[in-house]
C-alpha cells in the first residue's frame, strides 16, 4: 500500500478511534491523540519524496495525491506548527469538557490540510477543503460562545468562498474534461478572456476568505479569539495558509498567462496592503488580547498577500518566507494567550498584569515572538520584511511601500501593548499566585520561538525549499544573488549579512551583563515594584501606578476617520435585509387552503397563455 | 427470480386488506405483517434490479392482454431503481414507526399500516406501471393514503393539513383526468409506449394543452411551486415517519411521473427549459422560505421541497449527465431526509409546540440523536466527505456541461443559504446550553429506530467515502431513460410477438 494512503488512513482512523477512547478516563485519549497526529507526520517526512504519486477513480472522476516543492514548504509549515500545537493542545485541553471532540476535529483539520497540499486534482483539493472548513467551524463554536453570530459568520464566508471555487472547479471541467490541476494550468492560456478572468477571480474569492483578505475578512476576529487557544494556533498559523498556498498557485500559474493581466496583480497587492493597514490598527485597539492577535493575523496575512501578489521573485520570496514565520511566531502567541488564560482565568490586557516574574518562559516565548512579528533583527520577521520592502521599491511600488511602511510601524504599538499589558507592569496582589504552565505547554512555544531566532540568522534554511518551489513555478533561481544561507543581497549590491548582527547583538549583551554585573554587583538592592516615589508622595499598598486602558488615544483620534467605516456593518445590513426579504416569501404560504388553490388556478391559466415555453419545437 | 414485478404492487395491495383480519387473530402481526411484506418486497426488487441490469428490461403483461390494449408493467434499470429505492426506505419507516408511540394502541396502528401498506403500493405502482390511466389510478391510491396518514393525530391541525391536501390532490386528480381524456380522444390510447409512439401525429395545440394540465396534475404530487401548497402543513402535522415516507416515496414518485411525461410521452423540447425555470423557482421560494420557520419539521419539508426543485433543475438539463445527477440527488434525498425526520421527531419527541427554539442544548442529553440530526446537515448541504456532496457536485458539472452558469449561481447562493438555517439548528443542539424550562424533555428513542437510523447513516457514509457503490446504478438509470425508442420497443415488441 503506497505510503499517502496509509497517512491519510492513520489520520482517519486515529481521530475515530481518539473520539471514541474519550469516553474512557486516563491518559488513553491523549496518547492516541499524539499517535495519530505525529506517526502520519513522521511518516510524512520519512516516507514522502516529491514526485511521488498516487491515483486512483472515484465516481467517474480521476483523483492524483502527490507532493509538489511547493506544497512541500506549506506542508513544512502544517506539520511543525501542527505537532508543537498537538503537544500543548495536550495539556492545555486536559479536564475539559468533550476533549474527544476536539482531538477529533484537531486530527481531521491536520489531515485536510495535509491533503490539500497533496491534491493534485481539484476534486480532492475541494473535499480537503470542505473537511476543513467544517472542522475548524466546530472548533469555532466548540467554546458554545456566540454560535449564532460568530460561528454561522464563519461558515457562511467559508461556504461563499468555497463555493466560488467550486464554480470555478465545474467550469474548469467543463472546458478541460479533466480535473487535474496540471491541465487547468497547461490549458489555461487557450481559454477565452471571459473565463481567464473568470476563474482566477473566483479562486481568488475562495482563497480571500481563508487567508482573511480584504473585504472577506470579517469573520476571522470572533472565529480565531472563539476558538480554543490551542486551535487558534494552527488555525491562524497553518489554516490561514492554505488560502496563501491557493492564491500562490492562482497568481504564479494563472494570472500570469492574462494578457495584460499585471494590473489584476496590482489589484490583489493593494488589497493585501489595506488589510494589512486595517487589521493593523483594530488590532492596536483591542483590550482582549485573542482579538489583538486575530486582528494582527488578519493585518500579517495582508503583508503576505502583498508578497505574493506583487509576484516578482523576490517578493514571492518574501511572501512565501513571511507565511512560514507568521505560522511560527504567531503559532506562539496564540499559545502564550491560552496559557495565560489557563492560569490568570482572562485574556483581557487590561486586567492581568506584572506577569514577568510569574510565568518567565512564557514571557521569554512571547518576547521572542513579539521581536518577530514587529521585524527587529535578528530574528525571523525582519528578514521577511526586509525583502518585502526591497521588492516593492524595487518594482516601484511606492505608495504601496509607504502603506506597508505604516502598518508596520504601527505594528510596534500592539506588540508593546501586548508585552506590556501581560507581563510587564506593576505586580498586583491579585496574580500574585499566578504560577508558570505546564512543561508540556511551554516546551512547544519555546522550541517554536527558538525556531524564529534560527531561522532569522540562517534564513537559507528555509528560503531552499521555497528556492526549490519557486523553480518548478517558473523563477530563476535566485540562490547567489539574492540571498545566501544567512545572507540577503539586494538590487543595488549591498548585502544583509545576518551573522554579523547577531554577533553584535550578542556582544553588545554580553557587554552589558558583564559591565554591570561587575559595577552593580554590590549596590544591587532589591526592591518592591512600590519602593518609589513621586513628587515626595510614597503610593500606598493598593494604588495602581500602571495603567493599561486606553492605550494609544491621539493616535486613534488620528486615524479615526480611517476606521469610521466598517465593512461589518454592511455586511450585516445586507445579511438582516436579506433575512427580512426570506421572511416575504415564507409568507407566500399563507396556510390559507383557498390560496393555494387560486396558485394552483394561476399556474395553469399562466402557462395557457404564455405556451412560448413549450411551443419552441 | 424469486417472483415477478406484479407481486410488488399485489402484495402490499393484498397486506393493507389482510391486516384487520389478521389482526383478530393476534394484535401484534399488525406490526410485524407488513415488515415481512416489506422485506420481501426488498428483496424481490433487489434481486430484480440486479437481474435487469444485465438482462435487460421486463415487461410483464397483465392478464394476457397484450401491450396496446392491456395494461403493461415496466421493471427497467430506471424504474426498478426507484421500486427498490421505495421498498427500502418504506421497510426502514416501518422499522422506525414499529410502536413509534409507546401509546399508541391497536386500533391507531391498524390504520396507520394499513394506509402505510397502501402509501408504497400506490407509490411503486406509479413507477413500474406502463399505462397511463391505470397510473392515475395509483397517484389516487397514494394520494388518499397520504390524506389519511396526514390526519393520523387526529387533531384539528392534522385535520386541516390533511383537508388541503385532499383538496389539492382533488384538483390534482381532475387535471390529470382532463389530460388524459385529451390524450385518449387524440391517440386512440392509453398505453405510454404507444402515447409516446403515436405523440409526433398529435395536434401540437391539444398536444400543449395535454402537457399542461399533466404537469399542473402531477406538479401538486411532486411539490413544484406554486402547487405544493399542501406539502408544509402536510409534513409539519403528519408524524415524524410519515413525513420521512412522504419526502422519500410519495414525492419520488411524483417526480418520476413528470420526468417520464417530459422524457418519453412528449416530444416537446422547450418542456426542458421549462423544467429548469420551474425548478428553480421552487428551490429558490423554498429554501429562502425555510430561513424562518420556527418548527423543525416545518423546516425539513421546506427543504425537502427545495430539493425537490433541485432534482427538477436536473432534469431539466435534459443530459446524460443531468439525469445521473438528478437520479444521484434522488437517492441522496431519499437517505439523508428520512434520517433527518426521523432523528428530528425523536429529539422533539416530548414537545408540544415541535420548535426549534426547543431543541437547545440537546445535544448533551440525547448525542446519538443529535450525531445522526448532525450528520444528516451535513450531508444533505453537501459536505465532503458525505453523501450530498457527490451529487451536488454532479448537478453543477452538469450544468457546467451545457454552459448554464447563471444556474450554478443560483444554487450555489441557494446552498449558502441552507447552509444557514441547518447549521443553525445543528448550533442549537449542541453548544448552547440546555435549560430546563424551555428545552425538551430527552426521549429515549427505540431499539428499533435507532437500528432504522443506523442503518440510513452507514448508507450516507459509504455513499460519501465510496461513491462508485452506487454510481453504476443510477448511469444504467439514466441510460434507460434518456432512450425514448428503447422504451416503445420493449413494451410494443413484446406486444407483437405474443400476437404472432
Amino acid at each position: 500500500m503506497s505510503t499517502i494512503i496509509l497517512i491519510f488512513i492513520i489520520f482517519l482512523g486515529g481521530a475515530i478511534l481518539t473520539f471514541l477512547a474519550s469516553a474512557l478516563k486516563g491518559i488513553l485519549k491523549e496518547v492516541l491523540f499524539l499517535a495519530s497526529v505525529f506517526v502520519p507526520v513522521v511518516l510524512f517526512f520519512t516516507n514522502i519524496s516529491i514526485g511521488q504519486t498516487f491515483s486512483f477513480q472515484a465516481a467517474g472522476f480521476a483523483f492524483q495525491w502527490g507532493i509538489t516543492p511547493l506544497s512541500y514548504v506549506f506542508a513544512l509549515i502544517v506539520a511543525g506548527l501542527g505537532l508543537m500545537a498537538a503537544i500543548y493542545a495536550v495539556s492545555a485541553m486536559r479536564n475539559k469538557e468533550n476533549t474527544g471532540f476536539f482531538y477529533f476535529n484537531y486530527i481531521l483539520t491536520i489531515m485536510s490540510m495535509l491533503g490539500i497540499l497533496f491534491s493534485r486534482d481539484l476534486v480532492s483539493f475541494f473535499i480537503f477543503w470542505e473537511i476543513m472548513t467544517w472542522s475548524s467551524y466546530l472548533m469555532v463554536v466548540y467554546q458554545g460562545k456566540d454560535v449564532q453570530t460568530v460561528g454561522i459568520k464563519y461558515f457562511i464566508f467559508s461556504a461563499v468562498g468555497a463555493y466560488a471555487m467550486l464554480m470555478a472547479i465545474v467550469v474548469v471541467y467543463s472546458l478541460t474534461g479533466s480535473m487535474m490541476i496540471d491541465s487547468l494550468v497547461q490549458s489555461f492560456p487557450g481559454f477565452s478572456f471571459d473565463m481567464q478572468l473568470l476563474i482566477p477571480i473566483l479562486l481568488l474569492i475562495g482563497f480571500g476568505v481563508k487567508s482573511a483578505m480584504m473585504p472577506l475578512h470579517v469573520w476571522a476576529p470572533g472565529a480565531y479569539s472563539h476558538a480554543p487557544m490551542a486551535y487558534s494556533s494552527i488555525f491562524s498559523g497553518a489554516l490561514s495558509k492554505m488560502g496563501i498556498y491557493g492564491m500562490v498557485i492562482v497568481m504564479v500559474s494563472l494570472i500570469s498567462h492574462i494578457p495584460e493581466g499585471h494590473w489584476f496583480r496590482e489589484v490583489i497587492a493593494w488589497l493585501g496592503g489595506i488589510t494589512a493597514v486595517m487589521g493593523t490598527l483594530w488590532a492596536i485597539k483591542q483590550d482582549d488580547a485573542k482579538k489583538l492577535l486575530a486582528y494582527s493575523s488578519i493585518g500579517q496575512l495582508g503583508y503576505i498577500i502583498v508578497g505574493v501578489g506583487i509576484g516578482t521573485p523576490l517578493a514571492m520570496m518574501s511572501g512565501l518566507f513571511l507565511a512560514v514565520m507568521h505560522a511560527l511566531f504567531k503559532g506562539t502567541l496564540f499559545m502564550v494567550v491560552g496559557a495565560i488564560e489557563r492560569q490568570t482565568g482572562t485574556s483581557n490586557l487590561t486586567e492581568v498584569t506584572g506577569l514577568i516574574r510569574k510565568m518567565p518562559w512564557t514571557f521569554l516565548a512571547s518576547l521572542f515572538s513579539i521581536i518577530a512579528l514587529a521585524g527587529i533583527p535578528p530574528l525571523g520577521g525582519f528578514i521577511g520584511k526586509w525583502m518585502l520592502y526591497e521588492s516593492l521599491i524595487v518594482s516601484d511600488h511606492y505608495l504601496l511601500v509607504i502603506v506597508i511602511f505604516f502598518s508596520s510601524t504601527a505594528a510596534f504599538l500592539y506588540c508593546y501593548k501586548f508585552l506590556f499589558g501581560f507581563f510587564l507592569g506593576q505586580e498586583e496582589t491579585e496574580w500574585s499566585h499566578v504560577k508558570e504552565a505546564p512543561a508540556m505547554m511551554v516546551v512547544p512555544m519555546l522550541i517554536l520561538a527558538v525556531s524564529t531566532f534560527v531561522l532569522g540568522v540562517f534564513p537559507g534554511l528555509i528560503l531552499n525549499p521555497i528556492n526549490e518551489a519557486m523553480q518548478t513555478l517558473g523563477y530563476a533561481n535566485t540562490q547567489g544573488h539574492l540571498w545566501e544561507m544567512s545572507v540577503i543581497f539586494n538590487e543595488w549590491g549591498n548585502q544583509v549579512a545576518m551573522q554579523p548582527i547577531v554577533y553584535t547583538i550578542i556582544g553588545i549583551f554580553l557587554f552589558f551583563l558583564t559591565f554591570l554585573t561587575i559595577k552593580g554587583y554590590k549596590e544591587t538592592r532589591y526592591v518592591t515594584t512600590k519602593d518609589i516615589s513621586s513628587s515626595g508622595e510614597v503610593p500606598k499598598e493598593h494604588e495602581n501606578l500602571t495603567f493599561s486602558m486606553n492605550f494609544m488615544q491621539p493616535f486613534f483620534r488620528a486615524v479615526e476617520p480611517l476606521m469610521r467605516r466598517q465593512i461589518d456593518k454592511y455586511y450585516n445590513g445586507f445579511a438582516n435585509g436579506m433575512e427580512a426579504l426570506f421572511d416575504f416569501t415564507r409568507r407566500i404560504y399563507t396556510g390559507n387552503g383557498q390560496t393555494y388553490a387560486m396558485y394552483v388556478v394561476i399556474f395553469v391559466v399562466l402557462l395557457l397563455l404564455l405556451k412560448t415555453p413549450f411551443s419552441d419545437n | 427470480m424469486v417472483g415477478s414485478p406484479v407481486l410488488l404492487i399485489a402484495i402490499p395491495l393484498l397486506a393493507a386488506f389482510v391486516i384487520p383480519l389478521i389482526g383478530m387473530i393476534w394484535k401484534e402481526l399488525v406490526r410485524i405483517i407488513p415488515g415481512l411484506v416489506l422485506a420481501y418486497m426488498l428483496i424481490l426488487s433487489a434481486t430484480l434490479l440486479y437481474y435487469v441490469s444485465y438482462n435487460g428490461t421486463i415487461v410483464e403483461t397483465i392478464a394476457g392482454w397484450q401491450a396496446p390494449w392491456g395494461i403493461n408493467l415496466d421493471f427497467s434499470p430506471l424504474t426498478g431503481f426507484l421500486a427498490t429505492l421505495m421498498s427500502a426506505l418504506g421497510f426502514l419507516v416501518w422499522l422506525f414507526s414499529y410502536r413509534f408511540k409507546r401509546n399508541v394502541d391497536f386500533e391507531p396502528a391498524k390504520k396507520y399500516f394499513i394506509f402505510l401498506m397502501l402509501l408504497i403500493a400506490g407509490a411503486i405502482g406509479i413507477v413500474i406501471t406502463g399505462d397511463i390511466f391505470n397510473q392515475f389510478v395509483f397517484i389516487e391510491i397514494t394520494g388518499i393514503s397520504a390524506y389519511a396518514l396526514t390526519a393520523f393525530y387526529t387533531g384539528r391541525n392534522s385535520a386541516e393539513a390533511s383537508f388541503k391536501y385532499l383538496m389539492m390532490g382533488a384538483m390534482a386528480s381532475s387535471f390529470l383526468l382532463v389530460a388524459i381524456a385529451i390524450l385518449y380522444s387524440q391517440l386512440g390510447t392509453l398505453n405510454m409506449a404507444d402515447i409516446a409512439s403515436k405523440m409526433h401525429t398529435m395536434n401540437p395545440t391539444y398536444k400543449i394543452i395535454a402537457l399542461i394540465f399533466f404537469i399542473t396534475g402531477i406538479g401538486i404530487e411532486a411539490e413544484i411551486f406554486p402547487l405544493n401548497g399542501w406539502a408544509p402543513d402536510a409534513y409539519t402535522e403528519a408524524p415524524g415517519p410519515v413525513g420521512a415516507a412522504f419526502a422519500g416515496i410519495v414525492v419520488k414518485a411524483g417526480v418520476y411521473a413528470i420526468i417520464r411525461m417530459i422524457f418519453t410521452l412528449f416530444d416537446v423540447p422547450g418542456a426542458y427549459d421549462f423544467l429548469i425555470a420551474i425548478g428553480l423557482i421552487t428551490l429558490i421560494v423554498a429554501e429562502t422560505s425555510a430561513l424562518r420557520q420556527e418548527k423543525l419539521k416545518r423546516m425539513l419539508a421546506y427543504s425537502s421541497i427545495g430539493q425537490m426543485g433541485l432534482v427538477i433543475v436536473a432534469f431539466g438539463i435534459g443530459t446524460h449527465e443531468g439525469v445521473f445527477a438528478a437520479l444521484f440527488l434522488m437517492l441522496n434525498h431519499a437517505v439523508i431526509k428520512p434520517l433527518l425526520f426521523f432523528s428530528g421527531s425523536s429529539l422533539v419527541f416530548n414537545s408540544k409546540k415541535k420548535q426549534i427554539a426547543e431543541m437547545n442544548g440537546l445535544g448533551k442529553r440525547m448525542p446519538l440523536m443529535a450525531a445522526f440530526f448532525s450528520l444528516g446537515a451535513f450531508a444533505i448541504v453537501g459536505l465532503p466527505p458525505f453523501a450530498g456532496f457527490w451529487s451536488k457536485l454532479s448537478v453543477l458539472s452538469a450544468a457546467a456541461n451545457e454552459g448554464l452558469l447563471l444556474i450554478i449561481v443560483l444554487i450555489l447562493i441557494v446552498s449558502v443559504i441552507e447552509i444557514v438555517y441547518y447549521f443553525r439548528v445543528v448550533n442549537r443542539i449542541f453548544f448552547q446550553e440546555y435549560s430546563k424550562e424551555q428545552s425538551v424533555v430527552p426521549h429515549r428513542p427505540r431499539i428499533n429506530a435507532m437500528v432504522a437510523m443506523f442503518v440510513l447513516a452507514i448508507a450516507i457514509l459509504i455513499i460519501g467515502f465510496y461513491p462508485d457503490a452506487v454510481t453504476g446504478i443510477l448511469h444504467n438509470a439514466a441510460k434507460d431513460l434518456m432512450n425514448t425508442d428503447q422504451y416503445i420497443n420493449n413494451v410494443l415488441q413484446l406486444g407483437q410477438s405474443l400476437t404472432r
